[in-house]
Protein backbone atom coordinates (compact mmCIF):
# COMPACT_ATOMS: atom_id res chain seq x y z
CA UNK A 1 0.00 0.00 0.00
CA UNK A 2 2.70 2.45 0.98
CA UNK A 3 4.68 1.50 -2.07
CA UNK A 4 1.88 2.67 -4.27
CA UNK A 5 1.44 5.95 -2.50
CA UNK A 6 5.17 6.60 -2.77
CA UNK A 7 4.98 5.91 -6.45
CA UNK A 8 2.29 8.47 -6.74
CA UNK A 9 4.17 11.05 -4.76
CA UNK A 10 7.19 10.92 -7.00
CA UNK A 11 5.55 12.43 -10.06
CA UNK A 12 3.81 14.94 -7.84
CA UNK A 13 7.11 16.51 -6.87
CA UNK A 14 8.06 16.74 -10.52
CA UNK A 15 4.69 18.17 -11.36
CA UNK A 16 5.20 20.85 -8.75
CA UNK A 17 8.30 22.10 -10.52
CA UNK A 18 6.71 22.07 -13.93
CA UNK A 19 3.40 23.70 -13.22
CA UNK A 20 4.66 25.97 -10.52
CA UNK A 21 4.30 29.15 -12.52
CA UNK A 22 0.85 28.68 -13.93
CA UNK A 23 -0.84 26.80 -11.15
CA UNK A 24 -2.59 29.49 -9.13
CA UNK A 25 -2.95 27.23 -6.15
CA UNK A 26 0.76 26.68 -5.77
CA UNK A 27 1.49 30.31 -6.40
CA UNK A 28 -0.90 31.22 -3.59
CA UNK A 29 0.73 28.68 -1.32
CA UNK A 30 4.13 30.10 -2.02
CA UNK A 31 2.86 33.43 -0.75
CA UNK A 32 1.33 31.82 2.32
CA UNK A 33 4.57 30.05 2.97
CA UNK A 34 6.47 33.31 2.94
CA UNK A 35 4.02 34.87 5.33
CA UNK A 36 4.16 31.95 7.73
CA UNK A 37 7.94 31.90 7.66
CA UNK A 38 8.11 35.58 8.42
CA UNK A 39 5.82 35.05 11.37
CA UNK A 40 7.77 32.10 12.75
CA UNK A 41 11.10 33.82 12.28
CA UNK A 42 9.93 36.86 14.15
CA UNK A 43 8.61 34.66 16.91
CA UNK A 44 11.92 32.88 17.24
CA UNK A 45 13.85 36.12 17.29
CA UNK A 46 11.65 37.42 20.10
CA UNK A 47 12.06 34.16 22.03
CA UNK A 48 15.82 34.61 21.78
CA UNK A 49 15.64 38.18 23.03
CA UNK A 50 13.37 37.09 25.83
CA UNK A 51 15.79 34.39 26.88
CA UNK A 52 18.61 36.92 27.12
CA UNK A 53 16.41 39.11 29.27
CA UNK A 54 15.60 36.17 31.54
CA UNK A 55 19.24 35.29 32.00
CA UNK A 56 20.28 38.82 32.80
CA UNK A 57 17.34 39.30 35.17
CA UNK A 58 18.25 36.13 37.05
CA UNK A 59 21.81 37.30 37.40
CA UNK A 60 20.67 40.64 38.71
CA UNK A 61 18.48 38.91 41.29
CA UNK A 62 21.45 36.81 42.32
CA UNK A 63 23.52 39.94 42.60
CA UNK A 64 20.89 41.58 44.79
CA UNK A 65 20.89 38.59 47.10
CA UNK A 66 24.57 39.19 47.73
CA UNK A 67 23.79 42.37 49.62
CA UNK A 68 25.12 41.86 53.10
CA UNK A 69 25.07 44.36 55.90
CA UNK A 70 28.30 42.98 57.28
CA UNK A 71 30.12 43.61 54.06
CA UNK A 72 28.68 47.07 53.68
CA UNK A 73 28.25 46.61 49.95
CA UNK A 74 24.65 47.74 49.76
CA UNK A 75 25.17 50.99 47.88
CA UNK A 76 27.52 49.52 45.38
CA UNK A 77 25.38 46.50 44.58
CA UNK A 78 22.21 48.52 44.29
CA UNK A 79 23.91 50.92 41.95
CA UNK A 80 25.18 48.14 39.76
CA UNK A 81 21.82 46.36 39.72
CA UNK A 82 20.03 49.51 38.72
CA UNK A 83 22.45 50.17 35.91
CA UNK A 84 22.13 46.69 34.58
CA UNK A 85 18.35 46.85 34.71
CA UNK A 86 18.36 50.14 32.85
CA UNK A 87 20.59 48.57 30.29
CA UNK A 88 18.12 45.73 29.81
CA UNK A 89 15.40 48.29 29.23
CA UNK A 90 17.51 50.30 26.82
CA UNK A 91 18.92 47.44 24.81
CA UNK A 92 16.94 44.22 25.10
CA UNK A 93 13.42 45.53 25.46
CA UNK A 94 14.06 48.04 22.76
CA UNK A 95 14.96 45.24 20.42
CA UNK A 96 11.73 43.45 21.26
CA UNK A 97 9.80 46.66 20.73
CA UNK A 98 11.45 47.03 17.34
CA UNK A 99 10.42 43.53 16.37
CA UNK A 100 6.84 44.25 17.28
CA UNK A 101 6.68 47.70 15.80
CA UNK A 102 3.20 48.29 14.41
CA UNK A 103 2.14 44.77 15.31
CA UNK A 104 -0.36 43.42 17.74
CA UNK A 105 1.66 42.92 20.96
CA UNK A 106 -0.60 40.06 21.99
CA UNK A 107 0.37 38.00 18.97
CA UNK A 108 3.86 37.33 20.28
CA UNK A 109 2.97 37.34 23.92
CA UNK A 110 4.02 33.74 24.40
CA UNK A 111 7.45 34.61 23.06
CA UNK A 112 8.34 37.49 25.31
CA UNK A 113 6.27 36.77 28.43
CA UNK A 114 8.91 34.73 30.34
CA UNK A 115 11.53 37.43 29.90
CA UNK A 116 9.16 40.19 30.84
CA UNK A 117 8.02 38.41 33.99
CA UNK A 118 11.55 37.70 35.10
CA UNK A 119 12.51 41.27 34.43
CA UNK A 120 9.59 42.59 36.48
CA UNK A 121 10.62 40.31 39.29
CA UNK A 122 14.19 41.60 39.20
CA UNK A 123 13.12 45.20 38.91
CA UNK A 124 10.70 45.07 41.80
CA UNK A 125 13.23 43.19 43.91
CA UNK A 126 15.72 45.95 43.27
CA UNK A 127 13.09 48.46 44.30
CA UNK A 128 12.42 46.51 47.44
CA UNK A 129 16.07 46.48 48.39
CA UNK A 130 16.19 50.19 47.85
CA UNK A 131 13.08 50.62 49.94
CA UNK A 132 14.44 48.53 52.78
CA UNK A 133 17.57 50.62 52.63
CA UNK A 134 15.76 53.95 52.79
CA UNK A 135 13.61 52.64 55.57
CA UNK A 136 16.52 52.26 57.87
CA UNK A 137 17.82 55.77 57.33
CA UNK A 138 14.66 57.86 57.18
CA UNK A 139 11.30 56.84 58.50
CA UNK A 140 9.16 59.08 56.34
CA UNK A 141 9.84 57.61 52.93
CA UNK A 142 6.94 57.23 50.55
CA UNK A 143 8.56 54.72 48.27
CA UNK A 144 6.54 51.83 47.00
CA UNK A 145 6.96 49.52 44.06
CA UNK A 146 6.34 50.73 40.54
CA UNK A 147 3.16 49.68 38.88
CA UNK A 148 2.89 48.65 35.25
CA UNK A 149 2.24 52.17 34.08
CA UNK A 150 5.48 53.37 35.58
CA UNK A 151 7.36 50.51 33.96
CA UNK A 152 5.58 51.22 30.72
CA UNK A 153 6.70 54.81 31.06
CA UNK A 154 10.31 53.63 31.17
CA UNK A 155 9.95 51.57 28.04
CA UNK A 156 9.41 54.35 25.59
CA UNK A 157 11.95 54.73 22.88
CA UNK A 158 12.52 57.24 20.20
CA UNK A 159 14.23 55.85 17.22
CA UNK A 160 15.92 57.77 14.51
CA UNK A 161 15.30 56.13 11.21
CA UNK A 162 17.03 56.90 8.01
CA UNK A 163 14.63 57.04 5.18
CA UNK A 164 16.05 55.62 2.00
CA UNK A 165 14.12 57.80 -0.38
CA UNK A 166 14.99 61.03 1.31
CA UNK A 167 18.39 59.92 2.44
CA UNK A 168 19.40 63.15 4.11
CA UNK A 169 16.34 63.41 6.24
CA UNK A 170 16.24 61.70 9.59
CA UNK A 171 12.83 60.61 10.62
CA UNK A 172 12.04 59.99 14.24
CA UNK A 173 9.39 57.66 15.38
CA UNK A 174 8.26 56.50 18.74
CA UNK A 175 8.50 52.94 19.91
CA UNK A 176 7.20 51.50 23.07
CA UNK A 177 7.19 48.15 24.70
CA UNK A 178 3.74 47.16 25.84
CA UNK A 179 3.74 46.09 29.47
CA UNK A 180 0.70 43.90 29.80
CA UNK A 181 -0.83 44.28 33.29
CA UNK A 182 -1.42 40.53 33.54
CA UNK A 183 2.26 39.85 32.94
CA UNK A 184 3.10 42.45 35.52
CA UNK A 185 0.90 40.79 38.11
CA UNK A 186 2.43 37.40 37.34
CA UNK A 187 5.93 38.89 37.54
CA UNK A 188 5.28 40.49 40.89
CA UNK A 189 3.98 37.23 42.30
CA UNK A 190 7.43 35.75 41.70
CA UNK A 191 8.83 38.51 43.86
CA UNK A 192 7.36 36.75 46.88
CA UNK A 193 9.78 33.86 46.37
CA UNK A 194 12.74 36.21 46.32
CA UNK A 195 11.56 38.01 49.42
CA UNK A 196 11.20 34.72 51.22
CA UNK A 197 14.74 33.76 50.31
CA UNK A 198 15.97 37.10 51.46
CA UNK A 199 14.10 36.60 54.72
CA UNK A 200 15.79 33.25 55.33
CA UNK A 201 19.19 34.64 54.38
CA UNK A 202 18.76 37.58 56.72
CA UNK A 203 18.04 35.18 59.50
CA UNK A 204 21.31 33.47 58.74
CA UNK A 205 23.19 36.74 58.99
CA UNK A 206 21.33 37.77 62.11
CA UNK A 207 19.36 40.67 60.67
CA UNK A 208 16.17 39.91 62.49
CA UNK A 209 14.66 43.31 61.73
CA UNK A 210 14.83 42.55 58.05
CA UNK A 211 12.98 39.30 58.63
CA UNK A 212 10.14 41.09 60.32
CA UNK A 213 9.97 43.75 57.63
CA UNK A 214 9.96 41.21 54.82
CA UNK A 215 7.29 39.19 56.53
CA UNK A 216 5.11 42.28 56.72
CA UNK A 217 5.68 43.06 53.05
CA UNK A 218 4.85 39.48 52.10
CA UNK A 219 1.65 39.54 54.10
CA UNK A 220 0.68 42.74 52.37
CA UNK A 221 1.45 41.29 48.97
CA UNK A 222 -0.55 38.18 49.72
CA UNK A 223 -3.48 40.30 50.83
CA UNK A 224 -3.41 42.07 47.49
CA UNK A 225 -3.36 38.83 45.55
CA UNK A 226 -6.15 37.03 47.33
CA UNK A 227 -8.31 40.08 46.78
CA UNK A 228 -8.18 39.56 43.04
CA UNK A 229 -10.89 37.63 41.34
CA UNK A 230 -9.58 36.54 38.00
CA UNK A 231 -11.61 34.06 36.03
CA UNK A 232 -9.83 31.37 34.04
CA UNK A 233 -6.26 32.05 34.98
CA UNK A 234 -4.67 28.84 36.08
CA UNK A 235 -1.21 30.31 36.09
CA UNK A 236 -2.11 32.97 38.60
CA UNK A 237 -3.87 30.66 41.01
CA UNK A 238 -0.85 28.40 40.95
CA UNK A 239 1.38 31.33 41.74
CA UNK A 240 -0.86 32.47 44.57
CA UNK A 241 -0.57 29.02 46.03
CA UNK A 242 3.21 29.21 45.88
CA UNK A 243 3.05 32.66 47.39
CA UNK A 244 1.12 31.30 50.32
CA UNK A 245 3.90 28.82 50.98
CA UNK A 246 6.42 31.66 50.98
CA UNK A 247 4.33 33.72 53.36
CA UNK A 248 4.01 30.79 55.73
CA UNK A 249 7.74 30.21 55.70
CA UNK A 250 8.46 33.85 56.42
CA UNK A 251 5.93 33.86 59.22
CA UNK A 252 7.56 30.79 60.70
CA UNK A 253 10.89 32.58 60.67
CA UNK A 254 9.41 35.54 62.51
CA UNK A 255 7.80 33.24 65.02
CA UNK A 256 11.08 31.55 65.74
CA UNK A 257 12.81 34.88 66.08
CA UNK A 258 10.23 35.93 68.62
CA UNK A 259 10.24 32.84 70.83
CA UNK A 260 13.85 31.77 70.58
CA UNK A 261 15.68 34.92 69.75
CA UNK A 262 17.61 35.49 66.54
CA UNK A 263 20.44 33.11 67.08
CA UNK A 264 18.51 30.01 67.96
CA UNK A 265 16.06 30.41 65.10
CA UNK A 266 18.81 29.91 62.59
CA UNK A 267 19.34 26.39 63.88
CA UNK A 268 15.69 25.65 64.23
CA UNK A 269 15.14 26.32 60.58
CA UNK A 270 18.00 24.23 59.34
CA UNK A 271 15.75 21.30 58.54
CA UNK A 272 13.74 23.41 56.12
CA UNK A 273 16.73 24.56 54.14
CA UNK A 274 16.59 21.95 51.37
CA UNK A 275 12.99 22.88 50.78
CA UNK A 276 13.98 26.46 50.31
CA UNK A 277 16.45 25.58 47.62
CA UNK A 278 13.88 23.75 45.57
CA UNK A 279 11.41 26.56 45.61
CA UNK A 280 13.39 29.31 44.02
CA UNK A 281 10.44 31.25 42.80
CA UNK A 282 11.73 31.18 39.24
CA UNK A 283 9.04 30.54 36.71
CA UNK B 1 6.10 54.19 57.54
CA UNK B 2 4.42 53.66 54.25
CA UNK B 3 4.24 50.22 52.83
CA UNK B 4 6.25 48.96 49.94
CA UNK B 5 3.31 47.09 48.49
CA UNK B 6 0.93 49.56 47.02
CA UNK B 7 -2.49 47.97 47.24
CA UNK B 8 -4.02 50.36 44.75
CA UNK B 9 -2.13 48.40 42.09
CA UNK B 10 -4.41 45.49 42.79
CA UNK B 11 -7.52 47.62 42.67
CA UNK B 12 -6.45 48.99 39.32
CA UNK B 13 -5.71 45.54 38.04
CA UNK B 14 -9.10 44.28 39.14
CA UNK B 15 -10.72 47.13 37.22
CA UNK B 16 -8.63 46.30 34.21
CA UNK B 17 -9.66 42.65 34.32
CA UNK B 18 -13.33 43.46 34.88
CA UNK B 19 -13.22 45.64 31.83
CA UNK B 20 -11.66 42.85 29.81
CA UNK B 21 -14.29 40.39 30.99
CA UNK B 22 -17.03 42.70 29.83
CA UNK B 23 -15.56 42.83 26.36
CA UNK B 24 -15.19 39.06 26.33
CA UNK B 25 -18.82 38.67 27.29
CA UNK B 26 -19.90 40.76 24.31
CA UNK B 27 -17.57 38.89 21.99
CA UNK B 28 -19.00 35.59 23.16
CA UNK B 29 -22.52 36.68 22.29
CA UNK B 30 -21.52 37.74 18.81
CA UNK B 31 -19.49 34.59 18.22
CA UNK B 32 -22.49 32.52 19.22
CA UNK B 33 -24.50 34.18 16.46
CA UNK B 34 -21.80 33.34 13.95
CA UNK B 35 -21.76 29.79 15.21
CA UNK B 36 -25.48 29.57 14.56
CA UNK B 37 -25.02 30.76 10.98
CA UNK B 38 -22.14 28.42 10.40
CA UNK B 39 -24.12 25.45 11.63
CA UNK B 40 -26.94 26.32 9.27
CA UNK B 41 -24.61 26.49 6.32
CA UNK B 42 -22.96 23.22 7.32
CA UNK B 43 -26.33 21.50 7.44
CA UNK B 44 -27.29 22.87 4.04
CA UNK B 45 -24.10 21.47 2.57
CA UNK B 46 -24.70 17.99 3.91
CA UNK B 47 -27.12 17.38 1.04
CA UNK B 48 -24.18 16.86 -1.31
CA UNK B 49 -23.60 13.46 0.25
CA UNK B 50 -27.02 12.16 -0.71
CA UNK B 51 -28.26 14.10 -3.74
CA UNK B 52 -25.87 15.37 -6.38
CA UNK B 53 -28.51 17.27 -8.30
CA UNK B 54 -29.11 19.59 -5.37
CA UNK B 55 -25.54 20.80 -5.11
CA UNK B 56 -26.11 24.09 -6.89
CA UNK B 57 -29.09 24.80 -4.77
CA UNK B 58 -27.22 24.02 -1.57
CA UNK B 59 -24.34 26.27 -2.57
CA UNK B 60 -26.70 29.11 -3.21
CA UNK B 61 -28.30 28.73 0.19
CA UNK B 62 -24.92 28.43 1.89
CA UNK B 63 -23.74 31.60 0.22
CA UNK B 64 -26.68 33.48 1.67
CA UNK B 65 -25.86 32.24 5.14
CA UNK B 66 -22.25 33.22 4.65
CA UNK B 67 -23.35 36.70 3.70
CA UNK B 68 -25.22 36.88 7.01
CA UNK B 69 -22.00 35.88 8.78
CA UNK B 70 -20.14 38.73 7.22
CA UNK B 71 -22.52 41.17 8.90
CA UNK B 72 -21.89 39.53 12.24
CA UNK B 73 -18.16 39.72 11.67
CA UNK B 74 -18.60 43.41 11.07
CA UNK B 75 -20.22 43.81 14.51
CA UNK B 76 -17.57 41.57 16.04
CA UNK B 77 -14.77 43.68 14.62
CA UNK B 78 -16.29 46.75 16.21
CA UNK B 79 -15.99 45.14 19.64
CA UNK B 80 -12.26 44.61 19.37
CA UNK B 81 -10.01 47.54 20.30
CA UNK B 82 -7.45 48.36 17.63
CA UNK B 83 -4.30 46.29 17.89
CA UNK B 84 -5.77 43.73 20.27
CA UNK B 85 -6.95 41.13 17.78
CA UNK B 86 -4.79 38.41 19.26
CA UNK B 87 -5.78 39.23 22.79
CA UNK B 88 -9.27 37.92 22.15
CA UNK B 89 -8.82 35.85 19.03
CA UNK B 90 -9.18 32.53 20.86
CA UNK B 91 -12.91 33.20 20.93
CA UNK B 92 -13.35 33.07 17.20
CA UNK B 93 -10.48 31.11 15.67
CA UNK B 94 -12.39 27.85 15.77
CA UNK B 95 -15.50 29.21 14.15
CA UNK B 96 -13.50 31.11 11.56
CA UNK B 97 -11.75 27.90 10.56
CA UNK B 98 -15.11 26.24 10.22
CA UNK B 99 -16.33 29.05 7.99
CA UNK B 100 -13.24 28.90 5.84
CA UNK B 101 -14.00 25.23 5.38
CA UNK B 102 -17.58 25.94 4.32
CA UNK B 103 -16.61 28.69 1.92
CA UNK B 104 -13.86 26.57 0.41
CA UNK B 105 -16.33 23.75 -0.02
CA UNK B 106 -18.88 25.99 -1.72
CA UNK B 107 -16.31 27.43 -4.08
CA UNK B 108 -14.97 24.00 -4.90
CA UNK B 109 -18.43 22.63 -5.63
CA UNK B 110 -19.27 25.59 -7.82
CA UNK B 111 -16.06 26.08 -9.71
CA UNK B 112 -13.69 23.25 -8.85
CA UNK B 113 -10.75 25.24 -7.58
CA UNK B 114 -9.30 26.25 -4.25
CA UNK B 115 -10.56 29.51 -2.87
CA UNK B 116 -7.78 31.96 -2.03
CA UNK B 117 -7.35 33.57 1.32
CA UNK B 118 -8.19 36.92 -0.21
CA UNK B 119 -11.51 35.68 -1.50
CA UNK B 120 -12.49 34.13 1.81
CA UNK B 121 -11.60 37.35 3.59
CA UNK B 122 -13.68 39.31 1.15
CA UNK B 123 -16.68 37.05 1.52
CA UNK B 124 -16.54 37.47 5.28
CA UNK B 125 -15.86 41.18 5.07
CA UNK B 126 -12.42 40.78 6.63
CA UNK B 127 -8.99 42.10 5.70
CA UNK B 128 -6.01 39.98 4.82
CA UNK B 129 -3.45 42.33 6.24
CA UNK B 130 -3.18 42.75 9.97
CA UNK B 131 -2.46 46.44 9.64
CA UNK B 132 -5.74 47.13 7.83
CA UNK B 133 -7.95 46.03 10.68
CA UNK B 134 -9.84 42.91 11.68
CA UNK B 135 -8.27 40.25 9.52
CA UNK B 136 -8.38 36.63 8.54
CA UNK B 137 -5.42 34.96 10.17
CA UNK B 138 -3.39 32.88 7.77
CA UNK B 139 -3.29 29.91 10.09
CA UNK B 140 -7.06 29.93 10.41
CA UNK B 141 -7.32 29.88 6.64
CA UNK B 142 -4.91 26.97 6.31
CA UNK B 143 -6.68 25.02 9.05
CA UNK B 144 -10.03 25.55 7.38
CA UNK B 145 -8.72 24.26 4.07
CA UNK B 146 -7.46 21.11 5.75
CA UNK B 147 -10.93 20.48 7.12
CA UNK B 148 -12.23 20.70 3.59
CA UNK B 149 -9.83 17.95 2.55
CA UNK B 150 -11.47 15.49 4.94
CA UNK B 151 -14.89 16.47 3.73
CA UNK B 152 -13.83 15.98 0.12
CA UNK B 153 -12.60 12.48 0.81
CA UNK B 154 -16.00 11.68 2.22
CA UNK B 155 -17.63 13.32 -0.76
CA UNK B 156 -15.56 11.22 -3.16
CA UNK B 157 -16.87 8.01 -1.61
CA UNK B 158 -20.44 9.18 -1.64
CA UNK B 159 -20.35 10.46 -5.20
CA UNK B 160 -19.32 6.97 -6.31
CA UNK B 161 -22.24 5.54 -4.37
CA UNK B 162 -24.48 8.02 -6.16
CA UNK B 163 -23.11 6.91 -9.51
CA UNK B 164 -20.78 9.78 -10.39
CA UNK B 165 -17.47 8.17 -11.31
CA UNK B 166 -15.75 11.27 -12.70
CA UNK B 167 -15.86 13.30 -9.57
CA UNK B 168 -13.35 11.26 -7.55
CA UNK B 169 -10.82 11.70 -10.33
CA UNK B 170 -11.18 15.42 -10.19
CA UNK B 171 -11.10 15.46 -6.42
CA UNK B 172 -8.00 13.32 -6.46
CA UNK B 173 -6.15 15.73 -8.73
CA UNK B 174 -7.31 18.63 -6.65
CA UNK B 175 -6.12 16.99 -3.47
CA UNK B 176 -2.77 16.16 -5.02
CA UNK B 177 -2.28 19.84 -5.77
CA UNK B 178 -3.41 20.78 -2.33
CA UNK B 179 -0.98 18.37 -0.80
CA UNK B 180 1.82 19.79 -2.94
CA UNK B 181 0.80 23.25 -1.78
CA UNK B 182 0.99 22.34 1.88
CA UNK B 183 4.37 20.77 1.30
CA UNK B 184 5.67 24.19 0.33
CA UNK B 185 4.98 25.43 3.83
CA UNK B 186 7.54 25.13 6.59
CA UNK B 187 5.26 24.17 9.40
CA UNK B 188 6.29 24.53 12.98
CA UNK B 189 5.46 21.80 15.41
CA UNK B 190 2.05 23.17 16.27
CA UNK B 191 -1.64 22.53 15.75
CA UNK B 192 -1.46 23.26 12.04
CA UNK B 193 1.33 20.76 11.61
CA UNK B 194 -0.65 18.13 13.45
CA UNK B 195 -3.69 18.75 11.30
CA UNK B 196 -1.56 18.65 8.17
CA UNK B 197 -0.21 15.26 9.14
CA UNK B 198 -3.76 13.95 8.85
CA UNK B 199 -4.02 15.15 5.25
CA UNK B 200 -2.16 12.13 3.92
CA UNK B 201 -4.92 9.84 5.15
CA UNK B 202 -7.50 11.86 3.24
CA UNK B 203 -5.33 11.73 0.14
CA UNK B 204 -4.87 8.01 0.55
CA UNK B 205 -8.57 7.43 0.92
CA UNK B 206 -9.32 9.27 -2.32
CA UNK B 207 -6.56 7.44 -4.14
CA UNK B 208 -8.15 4.18 -3.09
CA UNK B 209 -11.49 5.29 -4.46
CA UNK B 210 -9.85 6.26 -7.74
CA UNK B 211 -8.07 2.92 -7.82
CA UNK B 212 -11.30 1.00 -7.28
CA UNK B 213 -12.94 2.88 -10.12
CA UNK B 214 -10.06 2.51 -12.56
CA UNK B 215 -9.47 -1.23 -12.16
CA UNK B 216 -13.11 -1.84 -12.88
CA UNK B 217 -13.20 0.60 -15.74
CA UNK B 218 -16.17 2.41 -14.29
CA UNK B 219 -17.19 5.47 -16.25
CA UNK B 220 -20.22 7.65 -16.44
CA UNK B 221 -22.52 6.71 -19.31
CA UNK B 222 -22.83 10.33 -20.33
CA UNK B 223 -19.09 10.54 -20.73
CA UNK B 224 -17.92 10.14 -24.31
CA UNK B 225 -15.72 7.11 -24.67
CA UNK B 226 -12.79 9.09 -25.98
CA UNK B 227 -9.24 9.06 -24.77
CA UNK B 228 -9.54 9.64 -21.07
CA UNK B 229 -6.20 11.26 -20.46
CA UNK B 230 -6.69 14.03 -23.01
CA UNK B 231 -10.08 14.61 -21.52
CA UNK B 232 -8.50 15.02 -18.15
CA UNK B 233 -5.99 17.49 -19.39
CA UNK B 234 -8.49 19.77 -21.05
CA UNK B 235 -10.50 19.73 -17.91
CA UNK B 236 -7.51 20.68 -15.86
CA UNK B 237 -6.63 23.52 -18.15
CA UNK B 238 -10.14 24.70 -17.97
CA UNK B 239 -10.23 24.68 -14.22
CA UNK B 240 -6.93 26.47 -13.82
CA UNK B 241 -7.78 29.22 -16.29
CA UNK B 242 -11.11 29.52 -14.64
CA UNK B 243 -9.41 29.91 -11.31
CA UNK B 244 -7.17 32.68 -12.57
CA UNK B 245 -10.06 34.43 -14.19
CA UNK B 246 -12.15 34.41 -11.08
CA UNK B 247 -9.36 35.56 -8.86
CA UNK B 248 -8.71 38.47 -11.16
CA UNK B 249 -12.36 39.30 -11.39
CA UNK B 250 -12.57 39.58 -7.68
Amino acid sequence: MSGRSNARKQPKVKEKVIIDENNPMLRAFRAYSMELDAKHDRYERIVKLSRDITIEAKRIIFLLHSIDIRKGNKEKVLEEAQQRLEKVIKVNFKAVAQEMHNLDPYQYRGAYAPGLQEFIEAYSFMEYMRYADDNSTSLDNEASMSDWQQLQGKMQYIEAETNDEISAEMKEHKLSFHVEPSEYILGISDLSGELMRRCINSLGSGETDTCLLICKVLQHLYKGYIGLSIPRCRELSRKIHTMRQSVLKAEDVCYNVKVRGGEAAKWGLESEKPNVDIDEGFF
Amino acid sequence: MSNFVNLSIFENYQKYIDNEQEIREKIRLMVRKIEQNTKEAAIQLQIIHCDLSKIDNACEKARKTIAACSENYQSLSELIPIGQYYRYSDHWTYITQRLVFIIAMVVYLEAGFLVTRETVAEMLGLKTNQADGFHLDIEDYLMGILQMASELSRFATNSVTLGDYDRPLHISRFMANLNAGYRLLNLKNDGLRKRFDALKYDVKKIEEVVYDISIRGLKNITNEATDETSNKETEENYSSTNAVGTVENI
